[in-house]
């Protein structure tokens, strides 16, 4: 009941043969369908719905929507009564909308950032199929990404003026969509401004990441990995295909996984992530990180905070 | 550089009247990071964050690529203003740091020429 997983993203980029290009040729991804705007819809091998990527030709970078799955068309109406009651405005768009996909129900997380949540996506299957499946499909290219992971998502943070949407956003997913915390920053003189958030609601331990900055945005989506040699894979074709690599591949200490960042034609970033890092669980304690660790948390080797990292951003 | 032949131009930088070479087919930006100093940031360098933007006061350059909406307007675009990722000079460039870029950019320099 309520959301499986993530379904799709949504973005926005300025070069669109760039992009396919780049999702193409560096993700592995498959472009699966073209509507008549231009819109052009892609997968990735090991994924059995139509798509989980949405490009949409534009003047600038970012992310339209992010979509989650739902288990039951139900849980749409149970989730649409949840949301209203909590002060937040829904609105259900119907089937049609969007190509190859129902009914969904659309609304914005307290940052602004548009979610929205569907039941049912066209069945395609995977490559390998689901009889007697090998591990992997022979027409793999770049990194071969399973599937799509997980999004961070850039919330308005200025404690000074009491703002804190990273905050405002975890109580709404864990209130009301049913998220458990994986992991959590706490900055400030009293170590109690929530500045990052990690939450599940599968075993992974993130399906959706908040961050605090000046203004909210699109940090990043990732895409799933099997293995740490898989992100130096992924690497050895950014760098056939000259994409910018922002940060090289190293671990995570949060969730542990084990990462490589980089950019897309339109400079959305993009991360390809190995490895499970722990089987999240609803009773699992929550992991905190203090300022003072921050770095650590963020790239476990250095230790040390890239400017980058945190301030650009799409 | 070392076996780099490539016909440069000169790049003067306003603020910090610092001037460094430029390929007419790399961009203003990557030019700039060669003055190998703190405070350059280098961000997405795909148009899309905007941290690079710039105002060219003088010179022509050529456009590598789309530049972002949300960072650069079509009226900032016809005055000069744009993302230094995103362009390459044709000619000599004389150019001002904007917005985020400029803190930042000063600071290194600053830190790179105290005592």
């Amino acid at each position: 009941m309520g959301i499986s997983r993530i379904g799709h993203a949504s973005l926005r980029v300025m070069d669109m043969a760039a992009a396919v290009r780049h999702y193409e040729k560096v993700l592995g991804m498959k472009k699966t369908m073209e509507d008549k705007h231009g819109n052009v819809y892609l997968k990735c091998w090991d994924e059995w719905d139509k798509y989980s990527l949405v490009l949409t030709p534009a003047d600038q970078a970012g992310m339209n929507h992010v979509a989650y799955k739902v288990e039951n068309d139900a849980d749409l109406d149970d989730l649409q009564k949840k949301i209203e009651a909590y002060g937040i405005r829904t609105t259900v768009l119907p089937e049609g909308t969007m190509p190859s996909i129902g009914r969904m129900l659309q609304f914005n997380l307290p940052s602004g950032h548009e979610m929205r949540l569907y039941a049912m996506k066209e069945y395609v299957g995977t490559e390998v199929g689901s009889t007697n499946p090998d591990p992997w499909p022979d027409n793999i290219t770049g990194a071969g990404a399973h599937w799509l992971d997980h999004c961070l998502l850039m919330c308005e943070l200025n404690p000074e003026a009491g703002v804190n949407k990273v905050a405002e956003n975890t109580q709404f997913l864990q209130q009301v969509l049913d998220f458990f915390l994986t992991e959590q920053v706490l900055v400030g003189p009293e170590g109690n401004i929530q500045a990052a958030t990690w939450l599940a609601r599968t075993t992974t331990p993130h399906d959706i990441a908040f961050v605090g900055g000046p203004r909210m945005g699109l940090h990043h989506i990732a895409y799933f990995l099997d293995s740490w040699h898989d992100i130096l894979k992924s690497a050895d074709v950014m760098a056939k295909t000259k994409t910018k690599i922002d940060v090289a591949p190293t671990r995570h200490g949060i969730t542990r996984g084990e990462t490589i960042y980089f950019f897309d034609p339109s400079g959305n970033r993009n991360e390809t992530f190995a490895g499970l890092g722990y089987l999240a669980q609803r009773d699992r304690p929550v992991t905190t990180w203090t300022e003072d660790q921050l770095g650590s948390g963020i790239f476990y080797h250095t230790g040390e905070m890239v400017s980058s990292f945190t301030d650009v951003y799409t | 550089m070392l076996f780099d032949t490539h016909p440069k131009v000169s790049v003067h930088v306003t603020q910090t009247n610092e001037t460094y070479l430029c390929a007419n087919n790399e961009s203003l930006l990557r030019g700039m990071l060669r003055l190998g100093r703190k405070g350059i940031p280098a961000g997405c360098v795909n148009g899309g964050c905007g941290v690079c933007k710039v105002h060219v006061l003088a010179g022509q350059c050529q456009a590598l690529g789309p530049i972002s909406r949300a960072h650069v307007s079509a009226a900032e675009e016809a005055h000069g203003f744009t993302l230094a990722c995103r362009v390459a000079p044709l000619t000599p460039v004389q150019l001002e740091v904007i917005g985020k870029f400029e803190k930042p950019f000063c600071k290194g320099f600053a830190a790179k020429t105290a005592p």
